[in-house]
């Protein structure tokens, strides 16, 4: 039964990989991304890491992919066109490489991973380990200390974005009336980059004689 | 053969199937109820020619989905624009495996039953993790159609959704706190103290009022619905991210978004009123006897019916949300308001 389970998520996942990077079309990919995430997710419960798994669909399947989507929707990415190989020497040279890696992992497998000490394999249906009160209970005593990186470390890159994607803005004493409109210098004046200096316009065709200065 | 795995296979099964009949009769009487209600708030009387004051309305329904002509876009992505609604619909079936019906029952066949379908440990994280996917179906919707609007639709909705997530998950966080599992069996089985009065909203080591108003506006701008409902809102972009779907294709949808509705219901009355905990039952029938089982199970229909009611009482009362308001009470107004429930729950459950 477990066999079962296994070959037919495990054969998903690798499906939808191999479909992931042989499609043309990049909505197709990450749809078949998130076909992976999914199959992988499910392998984590036949691992005994329930909590890993709902996590893994929650975050990845649910959350980066949803902006991936976002990304290819909006930025209207074309399907790439077929087009003859140029450099054909690459292909037997990617199939020697791969037989090699192959043969590596092959090898270490055979050879070193039967005298490693592997922990048993859990029972999914009895096993403490991957039950969000142990993943927590260890969250909060013995690996305090990553935890709190790993927060430290998401702050850090949502204030990198958040400066990254800054730009000039009007200052908050800004005049706005209807019929008018406020221009910063930079809008105006094209030597002036960056400058947010506000500039008032106070009817429209005073706002296209500034702007019509910047054009001219 | 191992009769005990097939008999548990086969019991499941059944119990699929009675919850997936359930929900979609439930499902199409809703969508009566809300023609009838909406009807009555606006001043007239809704459809009541079919069957005795409009109850065969909804097979009537049933009847012109399915002899409908079914239309496809030439230009749009084929693979895409059959998946979207497929997506839809599954996410919105698949919540309703997790949900206790009712207590633990001695039937004669099958000895001692819990009425829930699948019982695990992570049951409220999976529920998150399948209302993500659900942004799916719209998103590719409304990009599969080939058009603007639909674009603009299936984006706007998105967006919407995946913003009322986060304080939809972080309002959860208090009951989670208070109960210390993510197991709904057992977060409803805690709330049957004080002769099954004993419900989260009230519980004594950390009320959850504020949770509780929180995830209603969150599961309505989850679901979809007015005031939230610009993404499907007629007079603002045809008809959204399911303009260019006919016949069979929109009736999935428009079920995924009353399945949806329903679960966001589900979830409430488990979570917040206490599941299928009837006041005075337990001592009144004893536990384990069917009567007991039936009275509950009755009880967290009338606790649902009350949600789908208030939703459709609000579609017939309130004005929809711009956009950036939408967003702006999204970001700025319900996350900061959320986290700070989880941080009072977490203090008054500490000194309590």
């Amino acid at each position: 039964m477990t066999a079962i389970l296994f070959i037919l998520f495990a054969g998903l996942a690798v499906g939808c990989a191999v479909a992931m990077v042989a499609q043309r079309n990049p909505l197709y990919s990450a749809i078949s991304l998130i076909g992976v995430f999914i199959s992988l997710a499910s392998l984590y419960v036949m691992l005994a890491a329930p909590f890993i798994a709902a996590v893994q669909v929650i975050v990845y399947a649910g959350a980066i992919m949803v902006l991936v989507v976002f990304v290819i929707m909006l930025l209207n990415v074309e399907e790439e066109a077929r087009r003859r190989l140029r450099l054909r020497f690459l292909i037997p040279s990617a199939i020697l490489l791969a037989a090699v890696l192959i043969a590596q992992a092959a090898f270490v497998i055979y050879f070193v991973g039967t005298t490693l000490p592997t922990p048993p394999p859990q029972d999914p249906s009895t096993s403490e380990v991957g039950l969000t009160a142990s993943i927590g209970t260890g969250l909060f005593t013995q690996y305090l200390l990553p935890f709190e990186i790993t927060s430290v470390l998401l702050l850090m890159a949502i204030v990198g974005a958040m400066t990254l994607a800054r730009r000039a803005t009007l200052p908050p004493d800004a005049l706005a009336v209807p019929g008018s409109a406020v221009l910063t210098k930079s809008i105006v004046d094209p030597d002036a980059v960056g400058d947010a200096t506000p500039v008032v316009a106070r009817t429209t065709a005073e706002s296209e004689e500034l702007l019509r200065r910047d054009e001219g | 053969m191992d009769w005990n795995v097939i008999g548990d296979i086969a019991l499941r099964l059944l119990a699929i199937t009675i919850a997936f009949t359930g929900v979609l009769m439930i499902v199409a009487y809703t969508v009566l109820a809300e023609r009838r209600v909406l009807a009555f708030i606006q001043g007239r009387l809704g459809p009541n020619r079919v069957g005795p004051g409009g109850l065969l309305q909804p097979f009537a329904d049933l009847l012109k989905f399915i002899l409908k002509e079914d239309i496809v876009p030439d230009k749009s992505t084929r693979f895409v624009y059959f998946l979207a609604p497929v997506v839809a619909i599954m996410t919105a079936l698949m919540t309703m495996i997790v949900y206790p019906f009712g207590p633990n029952v001695t039937l004669p066949w099958f000895g001692d039953t819990q009425l829930v379908i699948a019982r695990f440990d992570v049951a409220l994280l999976y529920v998150l993790g399948i209302t993500s996917i659900g942004v799916y179906g719209i998103a590719l919707a409304g990009w599969s159609s080939n058009n603007k609007y639909s674009l603009m639709g299936g984006l706007r909705a998105s967006a919407q959704l995946i913003s009322y997530e986060l304080s939809l998950g972080l309002s959860l966080v208090g009951v989670i706190l208070l109960s210390g599992t993510l197991d709904l069996y057992n977060i409803v089985e805690q709330q049957s103290g004080w002769h099954g009065m004993r419900w989260n909203i009230i519980r004594p080591e950390g009320p959850q009022i504020i949770g509780f108003i929180i995830y209603l506006i969150s599961a309505i701008a989850e679901t979809n619905r007015v005031p939230f409902d610009l993404p499907e809102a007629e007079t603002e972009l045809v008809a959204g991210f399911h303009t260019e779907y006919s016949a069979m294709k929109f009736a999935l949808f428009f079920m995924a978004e009353y399945v949806n509705m329903l679960t966001v219901s589900m979830l409430a009355t488990t979570l917040f009123l206490g599941g299928w905990n009837v006041p005075f039952a337990a001592d009144i029938f004893g536990q384990g006897t069917f009567l007991f089982a039936l009275v509950s199970v009755v009880g967290f229909l009338l606790k649902l019916i009350f949600f789908l009611f208030l939703y459709i009482w609000l579609r017939g009362t309130l004005p929809r949300f711009r956009f950036d308001q939408l967003m702006n009470f999204g970001w700025k107004f319900l996350l900061p308001v959320a986290i700070l429930n989880i941080i009072i729950t977490a203090t008054w459950a500490y000194f309590w």
